[in-house]
């Protein structure tokens, strides 16, 4: 039991999607489902990164809903825009109340759900979840293709190509890893792993081919030697083991003034927002280089 | 006053009156019988005999001190109790079994001196156990068992022996052999209290017989003065007492 | 083999065991880098994995294998059962409980020694809990009243994890349930090992009155074992134990269960000499278990409390199997 609830939330948390629901989905096989409309007026999405790049298109009256999620500004990119519309906790009942004529999930919306809504003959469209730039622009130019929104979406797509063009000119190859503690590292395979890389970094923790959330302890770190540490922004009132990681001995006498930080939400969802992190990341390497903080702080290395 | 003296012995449980008074002393050398029927209050009375149970009111003293006065371990030194049907609970072997009769006497922590295991090895050849020694203890049959609890009760030697049930589920041959040497620690000077189902043992081997019912004492008598009519009263059962040379036998009627 | 003679073996793999642990991990050392590192610290590769991760690290696993083993025999003498064991009575669900409230709901933030505290009042209250439900005695109340606690104990466990803040919280509150002693520090060490040290050393002062219980209360209590108060200092002991542990590395079963276990027949059975082969056994087997997680990890790290239980609990199944039958 234990196994299994580790491994739902494992799924929810790894995938770098904070769902609302975890669970299998089903593939898409029901002919009979109901097309959507062309010009939607009424979106209700249910899935917190789908959210985001609903809020990032389309005006709020066009919006029914968005899940709660995205009004909390530890994750959410778009607090102000998903306090215009209303609120949903991804309930079948809500979906029935709200009448939307387009619902929006994840991968990760519960097959349930997804059939139930079907037999309503409700549309649905299911949003990828995206881990790379490339990915961000493809999933964004379906969404809004399925939203009828695409004038919105270049401009986002042009401002998020013309950051990672920046952040690219002047890579630090500084060596860092991505260290929040918990024992875990982001590597090959995750957006984590691709904004460090477009911030012009070399992330350590990917450098023997480890892919997705891989261990990564304090021994790691040691013997990885990143010059530099990154960590996610948590609430300075967050309990949890990740503060503990924080006062880590390890993080507290050599990495002090070597750890930069980089909002939870541009690596939770990704977005085309998620390259505004990838500048603030580009800006604190520099900044970093330029204190001749480009050598791991052990003397050994 | 000397010896285990017991005077106004009031124990409740519950609504249950257990024991309503019960006054009686013991004197050194003496073997005392405790007979009653079911629920007679014998085991309670063995149990605050032993200290290990407090009376509601009245007291028993040690040679003129309280029980309650006397420290666990100083009182452990002086009696032993054998409660009914006693088990060990590990595999361990009999003369260690034996060796915890010790345990008062010994430091907090430490180990059982030679002068010590020569108290062991007496109790083991007084009990019959030398060959058995080595056994453990959980594999003892019944009468094995009994022997080797006796012979835990009587290693350190003590004034005063308790003893709830010694023959409860011996053969014959065993129960005898365990009254008979309750018999030898009495006449060695000793003060010996058991409570006793079997009549015909009780009455051949004790000195003195305290017959217990609702609680109250309804005789205490030399073994000798046990009569059929005690009996009528005591069990509701007529019977007939036959001694003779082979000891004392009870037939009911 | 005599007591003695045991625990000198033990004692020689426990060093074996825990120089073993300095060289191995991620990160292999040489034998002749490690003992620099340990004559003088410094800031060599060697160096600073050995000071500041493998030696914190070793000594917490020590202390805790001990802790568990001590009070896996402590509480199996007590109890005259060998089923007793910290992990089955709810102890260890307790206090991991109590170390989760302390983690999670921003106590630890405020007072640092709020986790090895809540850890050992949750380990308490289940102690005191399985000791009043399994007094009528037998296996069968035994396992009963532990499984009873547990379910309490994990009722509120499944409450903390549905609270949790968020899904890093809750996916954190799993991992560390599964119980680990990675990233253990020097601040874990003086939070926890105080604790434990105190804690053994009540579970020890017991040792005697074990031997006596051998022959059932009543007799024990004849003999001047002061039961009550025997009966309250294996209670604080292990919750002190116990309590700390849990609250270092999260739930680790089954150590002392297996450990008095192995060494019983060593000791003739005699359930106050188990105690100290238990704790140097515990010890050894919680660091193969450690250092076994480290070369076994590959990608995820195979938790400490997930190894021990994979090896435990076929251990418990025969223990139960045997149990019944030579006792119904």
């Amino acid at each position: 039991m234990r196994a299994l609830g580790l491994s739902l939330i494992a799924a929810g948390v790894i995938a770098g999607a904070a769902e609302l629901a975890a669970g299998p989905s089903l593939p898409p096989h029901d002919a009979a489902a109901a097309r959507p409309p062309s010009h939607p007026l009424r979106v209700m999405s249910l899935n917190q990164c789908a959210d985001q790049i609903v809020l990032a298109l389309l005006p709020p009256e066009r919006i029914t809903s968005v899940t709660w999620l995205n009004r909390d500004p530890l994750t959410s990119r778009m607090v102000a825009e998903a306090e215009r519309v209303g609120v949903n906790h991804g309930q079948a009942e809500e979906v029935l109340a709200q009448r939307p004529d387009l619902v929006v999930t994840g991968v990760y919306t519960t097959g349930a759900l997804k059939v139930m809504l079907r037999r309503l003959g409700i549309p649905v469209y299911e949003a990828q979840t995206p881990e790379s730039f490339p990915a961000i622009r493809a999933v964004t130019r379906a969404l809004a293709e399925v939203l009828d929104a695409k004038d919105a979406a270049e401009p986002l797509i042009a401002a998020m190509d013309a950051r990672l063009a920046a952040a690219a000119r002047n890579p630090t190859h500084l060596r860092v890893a991505a260290w929040d503690g918990g024992g875990y590292a982001p590597g090959v395979g995750t957006l984590y792993h691709e904004i460090l890389v477009a911030a012009g970094a070399v992330n350590v923790a990917a450098e023997d081919g480890v892919s997705q959330f891989a261990e990564f302890d304090a021994e790691a770190v040691i013997e990885t030697a990143p010059d530099v540490l990154v960590q996610g922004v948590d609430r300075a009132d967050a309990p949890g083991l990740r503060r503990q990681a924080e006062r880590h001995p390890l993080a507290r006498s050599y990495y002090a003034d070597r750890t930069v930080t980089v909002p939870q939400w541009a690596y939770v969802c990704g977005t085309p927002y998620s390259a505004e992190a990838v500048t603030v990341l580009a800006e604190a390497f520099a900044e970093m280089k330029g204190k001749g903080l480009d050598t791991p702080p052990f003397a050994w290395r | 006053m000397s010896g285990l003296v017991a005077s106004g012995l009031e124990l409740t449980r519950g609504k249950k009156r257990i024991l309503a008074g019960v006054s009686a002393a013991f004197a050194p050398g003496s073997f005392t019988a405790v007979i009653g029927p079911n629920g007679a209050g014998k085991s309670t009375l063995m149990g605050v005999l032993a200290g290990l149970l407090k009376p509601d009111a009245g007291d028993v003293t040690l040679d003129g001190t309280k029980l309650a006065q006397l420290s666990p371990r100083g009182l452990a030194k002086r009696r032993a109790y054998l409660p009914q049907n006693p088990r060990a609970e590990w595999p361990i072997s009999v003369e260690r079994l034996v060796a915890l009769g010790l345990t008062p006497q010994l430091p907090f922590f430490g180990d059982v001196a030679p002068d010590e295991k020569a108290k062991v090895s007496a109790a083991l050849v007084a009990c019959d156990l030398t060959a058995l020694k080595d056994q453990q203890a959980t594999t003892l049959s019944g009468g094995e068992l009994a022997r080797a609890m006796l012979a835990r009760a009587i290693v350190g030697d003590p004034e005063y022996l308790l003893v709830d049930e010694p023959t409860a589920g011996l053969d014959p041959r065993h129960a005898l052999d365990a009254m008979s040497r309750l018999k030898a620690r009495g006449e060695a000077g000793r003060t010996v209290v058991a409570a006793v189902h079997d009549l015909g043992l009780a009455l051949g081997h004790a000195t003195r017989v305290i017959a217990l019912r609702g609680g109250k004492v309804l005789a205490d008598v030399v073994a000798a003065a046990v009569d059929a009519a005690l009996l009528k009263a005591l069990y509701d059962v007529d019977a007939r007492i036959v001694r003779d040379e082979a000891g004392v036998s009870v037939r009911y009627l | 083999m005599s007591g003695r003679l045991l625990n000198i073996g033990l004692f020689v793999v426990l060093v074996a065991m825990a120089l073993a642990s300095l060289l191995a991990g991620r990160v292999w050392l040489p034998p002749a880098d490690v003992i620099a590192a340990l004559s003088a610290p410094d800031d060599t590769l060697a160096g600073l994995i050995v000071s500041e991760l493998r030696l914190p690290r070793l000594i917490l696993a020590v202390a805790v294998g001990a802790s568990l083993g001590l009070s896996g025999a402590v509480l199996q003498g007590l109890l005259r059962n060998p089923l007793a064991e910290a992990g089955l009575l709810g102890v260890s669900t307790g206090a991991a409980l109590g170390a989760v409230i302390a983690i999670y709901y921003g106590l630890t933030a405020h007072f640092a020694l709020a986790t090895p505290l809540l850890g050992l009042v949750g380990g308490f209250i289940a102690a005191a809990l399985a000791f009043a439900l399994s007094r009528s005695g037998g296996t069968l109340a035994l396992i009963l009243a532990g499984a009873a606690v547990s379910s309490v104990a994990g009722a509120g466990l499944a409450l903390a994890l549905n609270l949790a803040p968020n899904p890093y919280a809750a996916f954190e509150i799993t991992t560390w349930l599964l119980g680990s002693l990675s990233d253990r520090t020097w601040d874990h060490v003086w939070l926890g090992l105080p604790f434990m040290a105190v804690g053994c050393g009540m579970l020890f002062l017991i040792g005697p009155s074990l031997d006596a219980l051998a022959l059932g209360e009543a007799q024990a209590e004849s003999l001047g074992v002061n039961l009550k108060r025997v009966r309250l200092t294996a209670l604080a002991g292990t919750a002190m134990a116990v309590g700390a542990a849990t609250a270092v590395t999260g739930a680790v079963g089954f150590i002392g269960l297996v450990a008095p276990h192995l060494v019983r027949p060593f000791v003739g059975y005699r359930p106050g000499r188990v105690l100290v082969p238990s704790a140097l056994l515990g010890a050894v087997l919680l660091l193969a278990a450690d250092v076994t997680s480290r070369l076994i990890s590959y990608n995820t790290e195979i938790k400490l409390g997930v190894i021990t239980s994979i090896i435990g609990a076929p251990f418990f199944l025969f223990l139960v199997l045997s149990m019944r039958r030579r006792a119904p």
